[in-house]
């Protein structure tokens, strides 16, 4: 008893000091695909922890109007002042006077109107009647301020370029929605990256600031991928903490029911314990770090393990020794570890990040529990003490008895799930990631409108341009600004917000300036244009000095765009992104209709370094790759699984035996799937390997007892729980764990846990079926 | 008439300023119960860099309580209407249509208040955009000097002067850092 405690206590220590040293993560980011190609990788790293993850956006409402402004100014201020964002969008945001300057003053190297042909007296002569008609109109006072200094009309040329197309209403300071009394924010934060916790800091800061702005009854609403990102955490952290709880209490109730023993309850946690430390361990070794999710998912796997000791201690004979029935039962108890093991080959082949730490999680796990229950648990047992599970009542007995010896029964239920899925096509295969997102679809739908609002797309379709260095991406950028204009005239995309939009390429700004005439020509230019207009001799004095300052300029870069003029460089900078040395560029594409169409036309326009991604295509392609790889690999598993039951039972008949009720089993699971109209995901798959890895247990004891399994040899001694009834626990104690993880919210989970659960019943009552009739008493 | 009024303005400076702000709560009272009116005028607007001044001519039109809209008809036809917070300007010869936030543009904002809260007779709204000094005279007449409260509008326009007769606008003139504005109103025919 002694060493049993010492046992569980330093199970107990080790977890806390591994949980402590590595503590589990509940962020998405580990777990996502990393992409196809260097292009897709770049696209992935950046919707995972780029620039744009950092975007929070907010809606203020529950107030009057003039309320809901002055919340809305002060929760900006207070924004402003914590320091923590790179930028704070809201009614009050517009470029200060030195940034106007600053742009005024770079405008002919900004401005695609720079064009030697722009400075002739005949291109100058309507522009200088446009002005003059300007000024008669209401137009007149920012006419007066600008238009002698730029009559070509390059800055306010420029101004309309980048004021976009947002749709907000902008008054008393704020940004409201369109048509509602909704007051929206937004605010990027400092850096880059989706961790974590410096969203929630960023959160954090963004509801203090709103609080301080004394609401009221106002209410703030908060969106972007850091909130999804902090509400999936949650969720699964929710999910994991209530199923770790709520399915040990399960368990251990229905084990203290069936042996009425606390003892039983400590000697079922040994080998649990042993391999959720082990998996753990061998994950947070191999990864750096173990996902919450593979620790739920992972630990719920190693549920197999509780059904070790179950076996062992209900197999073991009167007469023997707890040690020699470990040692007996080994060979078909090590066979089933190994085979599980064996099972989950297609998960760490599939190379889809989370799935593979699952896989080793769980692999190192099972191992691991097998091991502890034949070496470890005979040694815990007090001498002479004597476990054992209560009778089953007569009716499930005879039910069970019932059951075996019926291999047409299974065959019949095999072959009716082959006609399922033969007829329904099998289940569909689910494209979509977002479905196995766990955020609310009302959180979804509220970025959405929110994103509408403010005029700011979901990055959806876009290019990718580079890498390279930061002049050549803005140089491919404007290439394919040139390229992607008959695009958009056929309808295929509507527009593109492209960072040479904002900033031209050195190059350009080059060419620009040798584009400006001296100022002698200009003059010349100027005054035969002006002849017989109302102009003052001197009226243009200021445009001619800043064409010829503007000669002289030092072209800008991002840098320099960015400290001179930084509220329009924050429309820049998310579209140009560093890594390491290089810079990628991105121009979303606004007005997609048909992402394959326009893929098609993207690759026809043959621009070096200008890639076209959609990002939901891209991911379907990304999922079917891996869906692919993880089937050929499940295929394998397969195939090692049904050699090492043949090597194991010394026959490919008995394999073949042993496996029946396996591939039995998922068949039957996926024509429920099919009936069910439950898209399968790639979790899914996995979850049919833990299901196959149970069903080996089942398989390999129900075999066991009916005294042809080596290691048995003798027909059942009568006072001892028949097999199945001991294989019935554990299948019990399976369905408990499994059918919890279907309640969950979390997608993946809930796909997991309802695959497994169907699976478990079916393989039970299959293996049940294909056993030979028990022994007469 | 108006050199009379500037003869009589010293008089009137040193006045009892109850009585003046007797008399400026009268003449808003007198100004807001005229719910609809339509005036002609005319606005001769002085640009430095331009040798002759550009001159305009055309309608103004006010519904109360907040809806004014300036008609140019010569020498291009032009429609700027104000309604609440929403400038519409409207260029039929181009087809050109625009609505803008009369809060983004504080400039214009500063110019439509003027005049909107003076033919609303709305004092506490004139005084939320100005600085109001106002002198009136026993014939009637009187003059309204708006100072832009907000210094980056005092920085494009410094100062308007409003004056009239009665519940009647006789005329506006802006002084801009851009040039100088006249506009001269008249009842329509």
């Amino acid at each position: 008893m002694r060493r049993l405690l010492a046992a569980l206590l330093f199970l107990a220590v080790a977890g806390g000091l591994l949980a402590w040293r590595v503590p589990p993560r509940a962020d998405l980011v580990e777990f996502l695909p990393a992409g196809r190609t260097p292009a897709s990788a770049f696209l992935f790293r950046e919707l995972q922890s780029g620039a744009a993850t950092t975007l929070l956006l907010a809606a203020i409402e529950g107030a009057p109007r003039a309320e809901l402004a002055r919340i809305s100014r002060e929760t900006a201020a207070g924004l402003r002042a914590s320091g923590r964002f790179a930028l704070v969008g809201d009614g009050s945001l517009r470029p200060s006077e030195a940034e106007q300057e600053f742009l005024f003053r770079h405008r002919y190297l900004l401005s695609p109107e720079t064009r030697p042909e722009a400075f002739t007296a005949g291109a100058l002569r309507p522009k200088l009647e446009a002005l003059l008609d300007g000024l008669r109109s209401a137009a007149s006072p920012l006419l007066a301020r600008f238009g002698f200094a730029d009559p070509t009309g390059a800055f306010l040329g420029l101004a309309a370029t980048w004021l976009g197309d947002s749709r907000v209403e902008s008054a008393d300071g704020a940004w409201f929605a369109p048509g509602r009394d909704r007051v929206l924010l937004v605010a990027r934060g400092q850096g880059a990256g989706l961790d974590a916790e410096v969203q929630r800091a960023a959160m954090d800061a963004f509801r203090a600031a709103f609080e301080a702005a004394r609401p009221g009854p106002a209410r703030l609403l908060l969106s972007g991928p850091g909130v999804f990102a902090a509400a999936a955490a949650a969720q699964i952290r929710g999910d994991v903490e209530m199923i770790t709880l709520a399915s040990a209490a399960l368990l251990a109730a229905f084990l203290f029911w069936r042996f009425r023993s606390w003892l039983l309850l400590g000697l079922v946690a040994v080998p649990l314990g042993a391999a959720t430390v082990a998996g753990y361990a061998a994950a947070a070794a191999a990864f750096g770090s173990v996902h919450a999710i593979s620790l739920g998912f992972g630990m719920t796997m190693l549920g197999v393990t509780v059904d070790y000791p179950i076996l062992l201690l209900t197999l073991r004979r009167p007469e023997e020794s707890l040690g020699e029935a470990a040692a007996r039962i080994w060979p078909t108890l090590r066979l089933a570890a190994v085979a599980a093991a064996a099972g989950l080959l297609a998960m760490l082949g599939s190379g889809l990040p989370g799935l593979v730490q699952i896989g080793v999680f769980a692999g190192a796990g099972l191992l691991a529990g097998a091991a502890t229950t034949r070496w470890l648990l005979p040694r815990l047992v007090p001498e002479g003490t004597r476990l054992a599970a209560r009778p089953l009542p007569a009716w499930i007995g005879r039910g069970l008895a019932g059951l075996r010896g019926h291999p047409r029964w299974a065959l019949g239920a095999v072959a009716a799930a082959v006609a399922v899925l033969v007829a329904t096509g099998g289940p569909p295969w689910q494209r979509d990631l977002a479905a196995l997102s766990p955020i609310p679809a009302a959180q979804q739908a509220l970025d959405a409108e929110l994103r509408g609002q403010l005029g700011a797309p979901d990055v959806r379709s876009l290019f990718v341009l580079g890498p390279g260095a930061e002049g050549e991406v803005l140089a491919r950028s404007e290439a394919l600004s040139a390229a992607a204009a008959p695009l958009i005239a056929r309808g295929l995309l509507g527009g593109l917000d492209l960072p040479s939009r904002y900033l031209p390429s050195p190059g350009l700004q080059r060419e620009r300036q040798a584009a400006l005439p001296e100022a002698g020509a200009l003059a010349g230019a100027l005054a035969a244009a002006a002849e017989g207009l109302p102009f003052r001799p001197n009226a243009f004095a200021r445009f001619l000095a800043a064409v010829e300052e503007s000669r002289a300029l030092a072209p800008l870069d991002a840098a320099a765009f960015a400290e001179g003029a930084p509220v329009v460089s924050a429309r820049l900078s998310p579209l140009l992104s560093r890594h390491g040395g290089e810079v990628w560029g991105i121009a979303p594409a606004s007005g997609v209709a048909d992402p394959l169409a326009l893929e098609a036309a993207a690759r026809g326009l043959g621009l070096p370094g200008v890639l076209f991604l959609d990002v939901k295509l891209e991911m379907e392609r990304l999922l079917a790759d891996y869906g692919r790889t993880t089937l050929r690999w499940a295929l394998a598993g397969a195939v090692l699984v049904l050699a090492l039951l043949a090597a194991g039972l010394r026959g490919l008949r008995a394999g073949l035996r042993v496996a029946a009720p396996i591939g039995g089993a998922v068949l039957v699971v996926l024509a429920v799937l099919a009936l069910a109209g439950e898209a399968v995901s790639l979790f899914h798959l996995a979850a049919l390997l833990l299901l196959a890895g149970l069903a080996i247990d089942y398989s390999l004891f129900l075999g066991l007892r009916s005294g042809r399994a080596p290691g048995s040899g003798q027909p059942t001694p009568t006072g001892v729980d028949d097999g199945s009834g001991a294989v019935l626990t554990c299948a019990i104690a399976t369905l408990l764990t499994f059918g919890l993880l279907a309640l969950c919210d979390t997608p993946v989970l809930r796909g997991i846990g309802l695959t497994v659960a169907l699976g478990v019943a079916a393989a039970f009552l299959l293996a049940g079926a294909f056993s030979a009739p028990a022994a007469r008493r | 008439m108006r050199r009379r009024l500037l003869l009589a303005a010293p008089l009137l400076a040193v006045g009892p300023a109850r009585a003046q702000e007797e008399e400026l709560a009268q003449l808003m009272r007198a100004l807001a119960s005229v719910r609809e009116r339509r005036d002609r005028f005319t606005e001769a607007r002085a640009i430095p860099e331009l040798d002759v001044p550009l001159a305009n001519e055309g309608t103004l039109a006010w519904t109360a309580p907040d809806r004014l809209e300036k008609h140019t008809t010569w020498p291009i036809d032009e429609r700027l209407t104000v309604a609440g917070g929403v400038l519409t300007y409207e260029r039929a010869d181009r087809g050109i249509r625009r609505e803008f936030s009369l809060a983004e543009q504080p400039e214009m904002q500063a110019l439509v208040e003027a005049i909107r809260g003076t033919l609303a007779g709305d004092l506490p709204a004139l005084r939320r955009h100005y600085e109001v000094a106002f002198e009136g005279r026993h014939d009637g007449a009187w003059r309204m000097t708006l100072e832009p409260s907000s210094a980056r509008v005092r920085a494009a326009v410094q100062r308007i002067l409003v004056t009239g007769e009665g519940a009647r606008l006789t005329g506006v003139d802006t002084e801009s850092s851009n040039g100088a504005d006249r506009m001269r109103i008249s009842p329509a025919p």
